[in-house]
C-alpha cells in the first residue's frame, strides 16, 4: 500500500502522524503502532483549509455521510506545514474529484434543502443527476484547487474550455465569477434560476461567458500609473502685476521627483541660508526654474531673469548638443530597433542633407525633446521598474506574450486569501433568508406597537451638545501658531516625508522592480545604495531644520514646545531611518 | 507546404499561402528563367521576404547551376530579420526533406549576413570605440598582413588581434559550420570560439549560397570593390525595400569637402612627407620596390583583398587597372608634392564668397590652367594614395580621412564628365553671414552607380512594398525589366483605413506648405488631430513630419500652446532626436509603453532614421499620422540641379519627380503600421494637398484602392467619427474563414493553376477565333469612329 504523503499533525489535540495512501487516510497517535483513525478515501467528499496566514495550519476533511468530518492541525513550522498541507490538498482533491465522477459510488440523493445548505456552488452538481460522460474525462484540478469538490471537477471542465484563465488559480477564478455575478443582477438571477436549481451545470453556464471573467480579471489587473503630465507650475496672474504660484505639498513632491537638483538645492540651503519661503520664491524667479520649464518661450525670457547667486550654481549646462550629454552607452538595444547599427553599417557617403533635414538645427527644441523622452522613460520605470528592457528580446512572440500575460494576471492572485476564507465557511444564503423572513414576520404590526420613551431621547441630545461644545472650544483656541510658521512646518514635513519615502523605497524596492530586474540586479542594487546614502544624508539634517523652526517660533513669541511636539513624529521617523541606515545593510 | 510552379518544386514554410505571394513567386520565377531584371511591388506585411527567399532557395536547390543569391536590404534590423526568416525556411526545408541525400543537401546550404566591423567586433578594446571609422582603423592596424607577418615572426613585437589570429587555424571554407547564421549567431559563435566574426564572414563569402548585406556593399564602388568583386556573374541580386535605391546610388558617388577637411588633409600631406623622409634614411629599398611595382602596373599591388583594405578608388573600370600609374606621381615625394598642390588649389577655391556651380570638365580646365595638374594623374589619385599608405605602413588611418576624401574627390572628378556637378556653397543658409563653405561634388544620375550591377549580374530584382509608380524606376535607373508588376492586397476585410484630413474642425485648411505651416491655426489644427487620436486610439501612435526642422519647431510650439499637455493625459510622448543611440533607446521605451498598455506617441520624421526599417506592427502602431506632405526642400541647390538633369536627360518633369518622391515617402511611412494580415491600423494623411487626385494616384495601388471618395476630403471631426467606427468594427472577431479567399492551401493553388491553364487555352481559342474574324472583316473598310469623326 504505497503512501502518498505523510505529515505530523494533531487530531483531537493529540499529536500523531497523518498518512495518505491510495486507499485510506489514516492517523496514528504518537507512540502507537496502529492507526487509531482510518478513513477510506473513497468516502471523502469535501476538503477545507484554514486560510493562508492563519496562526494554525489546518485541514478539514468531510465525508460523504458525515459533514462534521475530521480536523487535523499541522504541527511543523509554518512554511513547512503549509507545504505539507498543500501536498495533502493536491492529493485529496484529486481523490475527491475522482469520487465525484465515479458512478460506482452510490451517493444518497440529497434533498433540495440540503443542497441549499451547502451553498450555491456545491448545490449545482450534487443534485444527484448522473454526470455526463464528458465530465468524467475532465482533467483533475490543479494543486491550487481549494474549493469543495463538487465544484472543483467543474472547474476542470471550465479550464479546458477557457484556457486563457489557466494562469489563475481556482479560488481567484471562483471569486471572479462571484464578482461578475454581483455586478450583473440579471445574470445573477439567471444563474440562480438555472444553476442553483441544477438545470445546467456551472461549466455550461459559463461556457461562452469566459470573456466576462477575462474582462473582470483584466480590469482588476490594471493598476493606475502616475499621471503623465510634466510638472509645469504655471503662474497665476493676480491683480497688481504680480504673479503667484501656489505651492502644494504635491507640487513640492513632484518637483523634487522630476528635478533632483532642486531637492539637492533645498537640502543644501534650507534652513541655513534661506527659509522655506525664500527658497521657493527665489527658485521660481531663477534661471534654474526657467531652464526646467524648457520651452522656446522660456529661452526668450532667459535674459530678463535676474541672476541668483544661489540657484545659478545649480544650473546644468543646456543639453542641446547633437549628442546627448548623458552617456547612454552600454545599453544594448534590441537589434530590431537599433538605429545606431544601421548608421555604423557603412561609412557615411553622399552630400550633406539640406538644412531642413539636419536633425537638431533648432537647438532650443533639443532640451525639450530630451526632456520628453526622459520624462516618459521615468514614468515607465515607475510603473515597470528599471529593468533592462533590452533583455526581453522580441524575436519570439510567444514567450513575450506569455510573459505579459503572466504579469497581467499576477495581481489577480492577490485576492486568493480572502476568497479562501469565504470558501472555508460556505454561505448559507437560504438559511439566512429564512431567518430574515421569520424576523420580519408581521413587521407592520410590530412597528405600530413601537413606542419610544421621551427621556432617552433627551439625554442623547444633551450628551451630544456637551460633546460639541468642547470641540468648538478647541477649534477656536487652536490657531496659536501663526500662519507663516505653520506653512513652513507643513513644507518641512512634506519634504522630510518625501525623503523618507525615497529612502524606504530604495531600501525595500517594490516587488515589480525585483521582478523586472532579475537580470540586472547588481547594477540596480548599486544605484539603490547610492540613493539610500543620499537620502540618509538628507534625512540626517532634518533635526537641524526642525531646530531652526523652533528657534524661529521662539523668536516670534510662539510656544516653541508646541512646534517641537508637532514635528516630533517626523523627527522620530527620520531618526529611525538614519539609525536603520547605519546599522543595516541594503537588502540584496 | 510543397507545390509546383511549372516544374519547379517550391517549399514554403507555412501551410497556407497568400494569393499575392503565389503570384509574386510566379513572376519572380519568370524573371529568373529569363535571366532578366524585374520591378515588383507587393503590399507591406504580406510576407514579401519569405516568398522571395522561398522561391529563390527552391530555385537554387533544384537547378544544378547553383546561382548565388545576393540579398540587399537597407538597414541592419532588416538584414537581421531576413536572416531570421531564411534560417526558419532552411529549418523547415531540412525537416521536410524526403530522402537522406536531400537532407544533407539542405543542411549544407549556407547563408550569412555582413555588416561593418563596428557591429561585429568583439575585441575588448577596439569594440568600445564609438565611431565606426576608428574601429575600422584600429582593426586594420591589428590585422593587416604586414603587421601579422611581423607579429608572427617575433611574437610580442606588434599588437595583433587574437580573434583574427584565431581564424588562422581553421581551413578556409570551413571556418564555421554549414547552415544559416544571423548576425547575432555569428557574434555568439565568435565569442564562444575566440574568432573574429567580421573576418569569419568575409572569408566565408566565396563559399556561401546566400549573402545578405546592405545596398552600399554592392552600390558604393569603394566598398563593392573590396566586398563584392569576386561574386559570379550569374548570381541573383535582390534589392529589397528598394524604393529609395536611386538615392543610395546617388549618395555612393557624391562627396562633400569642407574647410576643416582640407586643413586636415594639408596636415596629413605634411605628415606623409615627413614619413617618406624618415623611411628614406632607414629603409630606402621599400620605396624603391614600390616604384618598381608601380612601373609594372597596378594590378599586382594588391595582396589578399580580404585582409588588406585601406581604401579603394571610388570607381575604376577594369580596363584602367591594367594601365600603369602615370610617371609624374610614381615617386612618393612627387606624389606628395602633387597632393599638396591640389589641396592648396581647393583651399583657394573655398575662399570665394559666391555660389559656384560648374561641371567636372570646366573644373578640370580651371585646375589645369592654374596648377598644371592633368586629368590622368588625378584619376589615379586614390589608388596611388592607397599604395603609398601601404608602403609606409601607416597606422591609425582614421586620422587621414580628410586626405582620403580629397583623393576620392580627385578620382571621381577626373573620371566622370556627365551626370555630375560641382557646387560651391560659401554659406550654410541664405541668411548666415559667417562663411562655412562646402564644396559639393554631387552625382545627378542614379543609373551611373547601379550600371555595373546591371551589367555584371544577369538577374536583378528590385522590390518593395511601396515602389509606385513602377515605370519611374526603370526610367531613372536605365534598365529594361522583364517583369514589372504591382500586386493588390487580398483581404477578407479591410484591415486598414486611410483617411485624408484636409481641414480642422474649424474648417481651416491644414497644410505643411511653407507659407502656412507656421500659421498658429494650422499648428493648432495639426495639434488637435494628434490630441484627438491620442484619445481614441489604443496603444501606439506614430506621427511623421516632413522635416526635422519642422518637427522640432512644431514640438516646441505645441508645448507652449499646451497641446502636448493634453496628449500627456492619454499617452507618453517620445521624439526622435539627432542621436541614433538616443533615438534607439526612445524607441525601445516606446515599445515598452505600448506593451504595457500605457500607450505612447512617437514623433518622428519622414525620410528620417525611424521611417526606414523600423516596423510598427500590431500594438506598436495602431495609427500613423502623416503631418503634411513630405516634399524635399526645394530651395536646395543640389535638388535643383538634380531636377534639371532629370528633366533634360530623362524627360521627367520637376513637379512629377517631386510629387513622386514625396508620395513614396509618405506611403513608406504609413506602410510601417501594417505588417501582416492580422494587423490593423489607421493611416491618416493630414494635409489638404493629399486630397488631389494626382497626388493620390502616386500612392501604391494597395493603399489607394481603399481611399474612398468620402474619406478623401475630411475635417478632423469627420475623420474621428470614421476612425471610431472602423475601430469598433475591426475589433469584432472575424468569423468568416479566410481560407480560400486571402489564404490559400495547396489545393487552392492547384485550382488557380488549373484555372490559369484553362484561361490560357480559352485565350488561345479566342485568339484563333479573333484571327478568323480579322480575316473576314479586314477589308480595309471604314470604321464607325471614322464615320463619326467625318465632317461632312
Amino acid at each position: 500500500m504505497p503512501t502518498l504523503c505523510t505529515a505530523q499533525t494533531s487530531y483531537k489535540k493529540s499529536p500523531g502522524l497523518l498518512e495518505l495512501t491510495d486507499q485510506f487516510l489514516q492517523w496514528t497517535p504518537a507512540g502507537s503502532k496502529h492507526p487509531s483513525l482510518r478513513v477510506p478515501s473513497s468516502q471523502a467528499s469535501s476538503l477545507f483549509c484554514s486560510k493562508e496566514g492563519a496562526a494554525q495550519v489546518r485541514l478539514k476533511l468531510a465525508l460523504v455521510n458525515d459533514d462534521a468530518g475530521y480536523n487535523f492541525t499541522f504541527l511543523a513550522s509554518q512554511p513547512v506545514a503549509l507545504k505539507e498541507r498543500d501536498k495533502f490538498k493536491t492529493e485529496l482533491s484529486a481523490i475527491i474529484s475522482g469520487n465525484r465522477n465515479g458512478p460506482a459510488e452510490p451517493t444518497p440523493a440529497p434533498t433540495a434543502v440540503a443542497n441549499n445548505n451547502k451553498g450555491p456552488t456545491l448545490a449545482a452538481t450534487s443534485s444527484g443527476t448522473p454526470t455526463p460522460p464528458s465530465f468524467s474525462q475532465a482533467p483533475t484540478p490543479r494543486s491550487g484547487a481549494q474549493l469543495p469538490p463538487a465544484s472543483s471537477d467543474r472547474r476542470g471542465a471550465d479550464r479546458a474550455s477557457t484556457p486563457i484563465l489557466a494562469g489563475t488559480d481556482a479560488a481567484a477564478d471562483f471569486r471572479l465569477r462571484r464578482v461578475v455575478l454581483m455586478a450583473n443582477p440579471d445574470l445573477l438571477g439567471l444563474h440562480r434560476e438555472l444553476v442553483m436549481s441544477g438545470q445546467i451545470s456551472e461549466a455550461e453556464f459559463w461556457d461562452g461567458r469566459e470573456h466576462m471573467l477575462l474582462a473582470q480579471a483584466a480590469m482588476e489587473g490594471q493598476q493606475k500609473g502616475k499621471p503623465g503630465q510634466i510638472v509645469d507650475p504655471r503662474p497665476e496672474a493676480v491683480e497688481g502685476g504680480e504673479v503667484r504660484i501656489r505651492i502644494t505639498p504635491q507640487l513640492v513632491h513632484d518637483i523634487f521627483d522630476e528635478y533632483p537638483v532642486v531637492a539637492k538645492a533645498y537640502n543644501d540651503n534650507v534652513p541655513h541660508k534661506l527659509t522655506e519661503e525664500e527658497f521657493w520664491k527665489r527658485y521660481f524667479q531663477s534661471k534654474l526654474f526657467n531652464a526646467h520649464r524648457a520651452s522656446i518661450r522660456s529661452t526668450a525670457t532667459q535674459h530678463v531673469v535676474k541672476d541668483d547667486p544661489i540657484f545659478d550654481k545649480y544650473m546644468e549646462k543646456v543639453d542641446d548638443e547633437l549628442e546627448p550629454r548623458k552617456e547612454r552607452a552600454g545599453q544594448n538595444v534590441d537589434i530590431f530597433v537599433n538605429l545606431f547599427a544601421t548608421q555604423e553599417d557603412h561609412h557615411e557617403v553622399g552630400n550633406t542633407k539640406d538644412v531642413t533635414m539636419q536633425a537638431g538645427r533648432q537647438r532650443g527644441a533639443l532640451p525639450l525633446i530630451r526632456k520628453f523622452n526622459e520624462h516618459s522613460e521615468r514614468l515607465l520605470n515607475t510603473a515597470l521598474g528599471e529593468g533592462p528592457a533590452s533583455k526581453r528580446r522580441r524575436t519570439d512572440d510567444g514567450t513575450s506574450a506569455s510573459l505579459l500575460l503572466s504579469r497581467y494576471f499576477e495581481s489577480g492572485s492577490k485576492g486568493k486569501a480572502t476568497a479562501d476564507d469565504e470558501l472555508s465557511q460556505p454561505h448559507d444564503a437560504m438559511a439566512f433568508i429564512r431567518q430574515v423572513r421569520v424576523d420580519l414576520h408581521d413587521w407592520a404590526n410590530n412597528l405600530s406597537k413601537l413606542s419610544i420613551e421621551r427621556k432617552h431621547g433627551d439625554t442623547a441630545l444633551l450628551t451630544m451638545t456637551q460633546n460639541v461644545a468642547p470641540r468648538l472650544e478647541t477649534r477656536i483656541r487652536r490657531n496659536e501658531i501663526p500662519e507663516p510658521i505653520l506653512r513652513q512646518m507643513t513644507t518641512c514635513q512634506t519634504a522630510a516625508n518625501e525623503f523618507l519615502r525615497q529612502f524606504w523605497s530604495a531600501m525595500y524596492p517594490p516587488r515589480s522592480d525585483a521582478l523586472q530586474s532579475a537580470g540586472g540586479a547588481p547594477a540596480s542594487a548599486a544605484q539603490r545604495a547610492t540613493k539610500v546614502a543620499k537620502m540618509a544624508g538628507y534625512l540626517a539634517r532634518t533635526p537641524e531644520k526642525v531646530e531652526a523652526l523652533v528657534q524661529r517660533a521662539r523668536a516670534d513669541g510662539v510656544d516653541s514646545e508646541r512646534v517641537r511636539t508637532a514635528m516630533k513624529p517626523v523627527l522620530d521617523a527620520a531618526e529611525r531611518a538614519v539609525v536603520f541606515h547605519q546599522t543595516k545593510r541594503l537588502r540584496p | 507546404m510543397k507545390f509546383f510552379i511549372d516544374d519547379l518544386p517550391i517549399i514554403f514554410p507555412y501551410d497556407r499561402i497568400y494569393p499575392e505571394q503565389y503570384a509574386y513567386m510566379c513572376d519572380l520565377k519568370r524573371t529568373l528563367d529569363a535571366t532578366g531584371h524585374c520591378v515588383l511591388e507587393m503590399p507591406s506585411g504580406t510576407g514579401k521576404t519569405v516568398s522571395l527567399l522561398s522561391l529563390i532557395v527552391s530555385y537554387q536547390q533544384f537547378y544544378p547551376t547553383k546561382r548565388k543569391l545576393i540579398y540587399c536590404s537597407r538597414t541592419v534590423p532588416e538584414i537581421e530579420k531576413a536572416l531570421t526568416e531564411l534560417k526558419r525556411l532552411m529549418e523547415y526545408r531540412v525537416a521536410e526533406a524526403e530522402t537522406e541525400e536531400e537532407k544533407i543537401k539542405e543542411q549544407s546550404f549556407m547563408g550569412l549576413g555582413l555588416t561593418s566591423r563596428k557591429n561585429l567586433c568583439i575585441h575588448p578594446e577596439v569594440s568600445k570605440e564609438k565611431k565606426g571609422k576608428v574601429v575600422d582603423a584600429r582593426c586594420r592596424d591589428l590585422t593587416n598582413s604586414a603587421a601579422c607577418e611581423k607579429g608572427r615572426a617575433e611574437p610580442g613585437s606588434v599588437d595583433l588581434c587574437e580573434f583574427h589570429e584565431g581564424l588562422n587555424s581553421a581551413t578556409p571554407g570551413a571556418i564555421i559550420p554549414q547552415g544559416i547564421w544571423t548576425l547575432n549567431d555569428v557574434l555568439e559563435h565568435g565569442k564562444a570560439n575566440g574568432t573574429c566574426p567580421y573576418f569569419t564572414v568575409r572569408r566565408m563569402m566565396p563559399f556561401v549560397d546566400v549573402i545578405i548585406y546592405s545596398f552600399h556593399y554592392l552600390l558604393d564602388p569603394k566598398v563593392a570593390e573590396q566586398v563584392s568583386k569576386e561574386i559570379d556573374k550569374d548570381a541573383i541580386v535582390v534589392f529589397d525595400e528598394a524604393h529609395n535605391i536611386d538615392n543610395v546610388c546617388i549618395e555612393s558617388l557624391s562627396i562633400d569637402l569642407t574647410r576643416p577637411m582640407l586643413d586636415a588633409a594639408a596636415r596629413s600631406v605634411v605628415k606623409l612627407g615627413e614619413k617618406i623622409e624618415e623611411i628614406k634614411t632607414t629603409d630606402a629599398a621599400k620605396l624603391q620596390n614600390e616604384y618598381a611595382r608601380l612601373v609594372e602596373g597596378l594590378q599586382d599591388a594588391g595582396d589578399d583583398p580580404a585582409t588588406d583594405e585601406y581604401m579603394s578608388a571610388p570607381v575604376l573600370p577594369d580596363d584602367l587597372l591594367s594601365e600603369a600609374i602615370p610617371g609624374n606621381i610614381r615617386k612618393a615625394e612627387h606624389f606628395v608634392a602633387f597632393l599638396k598642390r591640389f589641396v592648396e588649389y581647393l583651399k583657394t577655391r573655398m575662399r570665394v564668397l559666391h555660389v559656384v556651380a560648374e561641371t567636372p570638365p570646366s573644373f578640370l580646365q580651371h585646375l589645369k590652367d592654374i596648377t598644371f595638374i592633368e586629368r590622368r594623374p588625378l584619376r589615379f589619385c586614390a589608388e596611388r594614395l592607397q599604395s603609398l599608405i601601404r608602403t609606409l605602413e601607416i597606422n591609425r588611418l582614421d586620422e587621414y580621412s580628410g586626405l582620403q576624401k580629397v583623393a576620392t574627390f580627385a578620382t571621381l572628378v577626373a573620371t566622370y564628365d556627365r551626370g555630375f556637378l560641382l557646387i560651391l556653397e560659401p554659406f550654410e543658409t541664405d541668411n548666415s553671414t559667417v562663411p562655412n563653405p562646402i564644396f559639393h561634388f554631387t552625382c545627378l544620375d542614379p543609373s551611373l552607380a547601379i550600371k555595373p550591377v546591371f551589367e555584371k549580374f544577369s538577374s536583378v530584382v528590385i522590390t518593395s512594398g511601396t515602389i509606385s509608380p513602377l515605370d519611374m524606376y526603370p526610367k531613372m535607373l536605365q534598365f529594361s525589366p522583364v517583369v514589372q508588376e504591382s500586386y493588390p492586397m487580398t483581404l477578407s476585410r479591410n484591415s486598414f483605413l486611410p483617411l485624408v484630413i484636409t481641414r480642422g474642425s474649424d474648417q481651416v485648411a491644414i497644410s505643411s506648405r511653407f507659407e502656412v505651416r507656421n500659421d498658429p491655426a494650422v499648428v493648432r489644427n495639426f495639434g488637435s488631430v494628434l490630441v484627438e487620436y491620442a484619445k481614441i486610439v489604443p496603444d501606439g501612435i506614430v506621427a511623421f513630419f516632413p522635416s526635422y526642422l519642422y518637427m522640432e519647431s512644431i514640438v516646441a510650439a505645441w508645448n507652449d500652446m499646451g497641446i502636448l499637455n493634453e496628449v500627456w493625459k492619454h499617452k507618453l510622448i517620445f521624439v526622435e532626436t539627432p542621436d541614433a543611440n538616443e533615438t534607439s533607446i526612445a524607441l525601445e521605451n516606446y515599445r515598452r509603453a505600448c506593451d504595457n498598455g500605457r500607450g505612447a506617441v512617437l514623433l518622428s520624421v519622414a525620410r528620417g532614421k525611424v521611417s526606414e526599417g523600423i516596423d510598427f506592427d500590431h500594438n506598436y502602431g495602431r495609427a500613423v499620422i502623416m503631418f503634411g506632405v513630405p516634399y524635399q526642400y526645394t530651395e536646395s541647390r543640389i535638388l535643383k540641379a538634380r531636377l534639371e538633369y532629370l528633366r533634360d536627360t530623362y524627360r521627367i518633369r520637376e513637379s512629377e519627380f517631386l510629387g513622386f518622391d514625396a508620395m513614396r515617402n509618405a506611403a513608406q511611412c504609413v506602410g510601417r503600421v501594417l505588417r501582416g494580415k492580422t494587423d490593423w491600423g489607421l493611416m491618416v494623411f493630414a494635409d489638404k494637398r493629399f486630397a488631389r487626385a494626382d497626388k493620390r494616384a502616386k500612392l501604391p495601388r494597395w493603399i489607394n484602392q481603399y481611399i474612398t471618395e468620402t474619406s478623401s476630403n475630411l475635417s478632423t471631426d469627420m475623420a474621428l467619427t470614421l476612425s471610431k467606427l472602423f475601430m469598433r468594427s475591426i475589433s469584432q472577431n472575424p468569423n468568416e474563414n479566410q481560407t480560400g479567399v486571402s489564404l490559400w492551401t495547396v489545393k487552392d493553388i492547384e485550382k488557380a493553376q488549373m484555372l490559369a491553364k484553362e484561361q490560357a487555352m480559352d485565350m488561345e481559342n479566342q485568339k484563333a477565333a479573333d484571327d478568323d474574324d480579322d480575316d473576314e472583316f479586314s477589308d480595309g473598310g471604314i470604321s464607325d469612329s471614322m464615320l463619326v469623326d467625318l465632317d461632312i
